[in-house]
């Protein structure tokens, strides 16, 4: 709980509107995207500048209150749940674009500017920010670098990471970092732009931030290429990329994710088969033309069932639309989708099909499975009812198994999404007691108190 | 939704089931859509956090309190979220069952639940009644006295309410109800029977709209069947949270017009559609499903019906007009009927037709929301009246009774100069007499 008195300080420095404290407020303000988890704050803060931002960070500090930034709560790994209670700090209400500089191709904007946001306006400008997380309609760029949230385009223009050029941030201490900046390089001292970056929201709180913009790209053509056996498609990507073509997107859905999507959408989705691959060439005319008939002979190589190519721009949108909904509309035929983001080298991705297949019927589990084939990134869902204890047992037992294999094959627990909460026993299988050692120690020379969004990544040392 | 088991801190009678608000995985695809979540930044005035403070109130977190009261029916009901949900959630029905919890569950001062029951169960399902209760109104009209209250600026004194509701009332004619023929016979090449639904704030108050209606659909080849004894179709119940008086007319309406035997059930107005296509899931306990089943297959808005026919544009008569068109919520998100009013003003030669932005977000009328919440529905109609403008159309098109009040009053005070069309009345006007 927290004191009238620090309740007080709060309302003295952000004014009262900005500072809430009822039942029903703190009940909706401390879940994400993530299934199961859910805590309550004690108090939400919308800060309106980063001055007051830094202000509730003393307060916090003075008065050993845990503290949780969030933004629009679309994490999938509860990196924005207050697990201890505290102050939840609401970033939402920083959502100015600062400045888009023409000149250094920049763009500058408070942490709560939504992701979409940015994109469009840097658009009306002839520009482009690339990373389009499945959220960018709502998800904020602040969650976006403390996250490093990928996106479908990742496997050409890579992540959030790629476009951070600049951030300000308060520290734990209450102090202002201001790290990296509109110059291209920049190696004074220690690069703490790269440390906080997908941080998850633990060394320090986002109050502005810079990325790079590039020019977008002049054409583009879009395929949709179906299998009736999904390690098929598993190859067809593996050769694509062997033939030397980088496609900005290569998705992947599999039946049951076909299926749910065309539920929604409704936009004729071959239900029978196996899989299907989003394929997405651009760049200038005559490369796009080149690769896009690369991509075909290949993809026909391998014996791709059928290769569609959208009829126009529209249509490459409404697929485009289409997959971003993969997650959401598996939602639809069961109450709880328990979501994971296993990443493996590419050439093992045919492997991984099969091994979530056989784990699937192993643990008599419904799974659907969609993600970003081109980076090795999937997201095998188990669509499940949390009031089952029994199949929420078998569900943690079959990412067990799939964990262990991915790292065997030298594949990582998370892609893109974080390890929050729920993964933190992965993370030491990956990474080994030594680097949680280290991992903890940056911590802490961070935030001693381990006031700062405690209980994510890592155990605590006294869980 | 009526659920067996009691459910948490619910009442059995007129519940959420606990499967409508598992459904929400909290991704925040509604987020952007909700115009309330737009207006406040608040999380529990958003579809997301409504679902969430249901689930609460399931799960015995949270009693139903006056905070769900005041989330049940500052939710627009506008659907938007429901287009939006990828899984399927559907938070403004959640909310619109909750207001019928509200009743159940919060008191109310005695000369209010007097007021409700009077207006909800007496007066709206008694069509004479509805139109003996507009004499006054359009005596008001007639003898000047409307002329004399805008001129003289009386209303300012009262509550802002009572001004826009007097400022929102469109010229009054005769209802249709009482001198709209039983049956109008097709013209041309007879293409089938239709039975028209007459919506009560349509008759009343747009009484030569929906005499446009008829009209055209008789050019258009069909027999229009008027049947008298038609009751309000209960979306004012509904949105009151009285689903129970919605059944009673609900059970009158089925029997009447499935004895019609007619090839589709029309109306004109988006509300009502919405709401006769929810009499399945309503009357699923106590109807035949077969029977059910039929009567929603049957129900039809206009245009839905006219571009599934084939309009024959043959006759009709050129307006050279720009125009654009805002969809109603009750016809885009709650019927998925978005294409066909476009392809019905595009198939009237002459007409440019100029796309709005966001045209399927909601215009703050909302049924009584624009008077419960004058200054929140006065900011969502300033963001549609801004769209409108930029179009630089000269006709702004709708096709819900609601929506028009709303827009035809929000251009007057901005001092715009569209008029504002139902969809049927600009079809009515390239339709020769």
């Amino acid at each position: 709980m927290i004191s009238a008195t620090v309740a007080q300080q709060l309302i003295d420095k952000l004014g009262k509107e900005n500072v809430i404290a009822e039942k029903e407020d703190l009940l909706v303000l401390g879940y994400d995207s993530t299934p199961g988890l859910h805590a309550m704050p004690d108090v939400v803060v919308y800060p309106t500048d980063s001055e007051q931002v830094q202000a509730v960070v003393e307060i916090a500090r003075d008065n050993k209150i845990p503290f949780t930034p969030r933004g629009s709560g679309t994490g999938l790994s509860g990196g924005s749940i207050p697990v201890n209670g505290g102050i939840v700090i609401c970033l939402n209400k920083l959502n100015k674009i600062l400045e888009i500089d023409e000149e250094n191709l920049t763009a500058t904007c408070q942490a709560g500017v939504v992701t979409l946001d940015l994109f469009n306006a840097v658009a009306e400008k002839g520009l482009f920010y690339p990373p389009d997380p499945g959220s960018q309609k709502i998800s904020t760029l602040g969650g976006n670098v403390m996250e490093d949230a990928g996106g479908l385009r990742g496997l050409k223009y890579g992540v959030t990471r790629d476009y951070v050029m600049g951030l300000k941030c308060v520290l734990p201490d209450g102090t202002l970092l201001d790290t990296g900046g509109k110059s291209v390089k920049d190696v004074a001292g220690y690069a703490f732009k790269d440390l906080l970056i997908g941080s998850e929201g633990t060394l320090a709180i986002i109050t502005e931030l810079t990325v790079k913009l590039i020019p977008p790209p002049q054409d583009k053509r879009t395929f949709l290429a179906y299998f009736k056996n999904i390690r098929t498609a598993g190859e067809a990507v593996s050769k694509i990329i062997a033939a030397k073509i980088i496609p900005s997107t290569m998705e992947i859905m599999d039946k049951a994710t076909i299926n749910c999507v065309e539920d929604y959408v409704k936009i004729g989705l071959p239900r029978e088969m196996a899989a299907l691959l989003l394929i997405e060439v651009d760049g200038h005319p005559a490369v796009v033309a080149e690769e896009a008939a690369e991509v075909e002979k290949v993809l026909k190589a391998v014996g791709a069932d059928d290769v569609q190519m959208a009829k126009d721009a529209e249509h490459a949108g409404e697929l485009a639309a289409a997959r971003r909904t993969a997650l959401s509309a598996l939602a639809r035929v069961s109450p709880t989708t328990l979501l994971e983001d296993a990443t493996v080298p590419r050439s093992m991705l045919a492997n991984t099909f099969d091994l979530i297949e056989k784990l699937a019927e192993k643990y008599k589990l419904t799974v659907g499975t969609f993600g970003h084939a081109g980076d090795g990134n999937l997201h095998p869902t188990v669509l499940c009812d949390e009031r089952n204890e029994d199949e929420m047992k078998r569900a943690h037992a079959f990412y067990d198994e799939l964990y262990e294999q991915v790292l065997e094959w030298g594949g990582t627990v998370s892609g893109e999404h974080g390890i929050g909460i729920a993964k933190k026993g992965y993370l030491a299988k990956q990474i080994g007691p030594g680097g949680v050692a280290v991992m903890k120690r940056i911590k802490r020379s961070f935030d001693p108190d381990g006031l700062l969004n405690p209980g994510k990544i890592f155990a605590d040392d006294q869980e | 939704m009526a659920d067996k088991e009691k459910l948490g801190n619910f009442t059995k009678q007129d519940a959420p089931t606990y499967e409508s608000v598992l459904q929400c995985m909290r991704c925040g695809f509604c987020l952007p859509t909700c115009p309330t979540f737009a207006l406040t930044g608040r999380e529990r005035s958003s579809p997301r956090g409504r679902v969430a403070l249901a689930r609460a109130v399931a799960e015995e977190k949270l009693d139903f309190n006056k905070a769900m009261k005041e989330e049940a029916f500052f939710c627009l009901d506008c659907r938007a979220c429901t287009t939006a949900c990828p899984s399927g959630v559907k938070a403004g029905e959640v909310m619109e069952v909750c207001r019928s919890q509200v009743h159940q569950q919060i008191d109310q001062p005695k000369w209010q639940k007097l007021f409700r029951s009077f207006v909800l169960e007496k007066m709206v399902p008694n069509p004479d009644l509805m139109e003996t209760s507009m004499l006054p109104a359009r005596l008001y009209q007639k003898l000047g006295v409307q002329w004399l209250v805008r001129n003289s600026h009386i209303l300012k004194m009262a509550p802002k309410w009572i001004e826009k509701a007097e400022g929102m009332m469109p010229e009054l004619h005769q209802p249709l109800r009482q001198r709209v023929p039983e049956l109008t016979p097709a013209r041309g090449e007879k293409r089938g029977k239709v039975a028209f639904f007459l919506g009560c704030v349509m008759t009343l108050m747009y009484a030569e709209v929906s005499r446009q209606t008829v009209r055209v659909l008789s050019h258009q080849g069909f027999d229009v069947i008027t049947p008298k004894d038609q009751k309000c179709c209960g979306a004012p119940h509904l949105t009151e949270g009285d689903r129970e008086t919605t059944r009673q007319m609900a059970t009158h309406n089925l029997d009447l017009f499935l004895d019609l035997d007619v090839d589709a059930i029309v109306t004109d107005c988006a509300g009502c559609g919405s709401a006769l296509k929810e009499y399945e899931e309503l009357l699923a306990e106590r109807q035949d499903h077969a029977k059910l089943e039929k009567f929603h297959s049957l129900i039809k808005d206009v245009s839905e019906f006219l571009v599934e026919q084939g309009i024959r544009t043959d006759e009709l008569k050129t307006i050279n007009k720009s125009v654009t068109y805002h969809e109603p919520c009750h016809l885009c998100h709650a019927q998925g009927i978005s294409k066909q009013p476009r392809d019905l003003i595009k198939a009237i030669p002459g007409i440019d037709f100029r796309e709005m932005n966001e045209a399927s977000w909601c215009c703050g009328s909302a049924a009584t929301f624009s008077l419960k919440f004058t200054e929140e529905s006065q900011k969502i109609l300033d963001r549609k009246l801004d769209n409108v403008k930029d179009t630089e159309a000269d006709i702004l098109v709708t096709a819900n009774p609601g929506c028009h009040l709303q827009l035809a009053w929000g251009l007057r005070e901005a001092g715009m100069p569209q008029p504002v069309m139902h969809l049927i009345e600009l079809l009515g006007e390239a339709t020769p007499e």
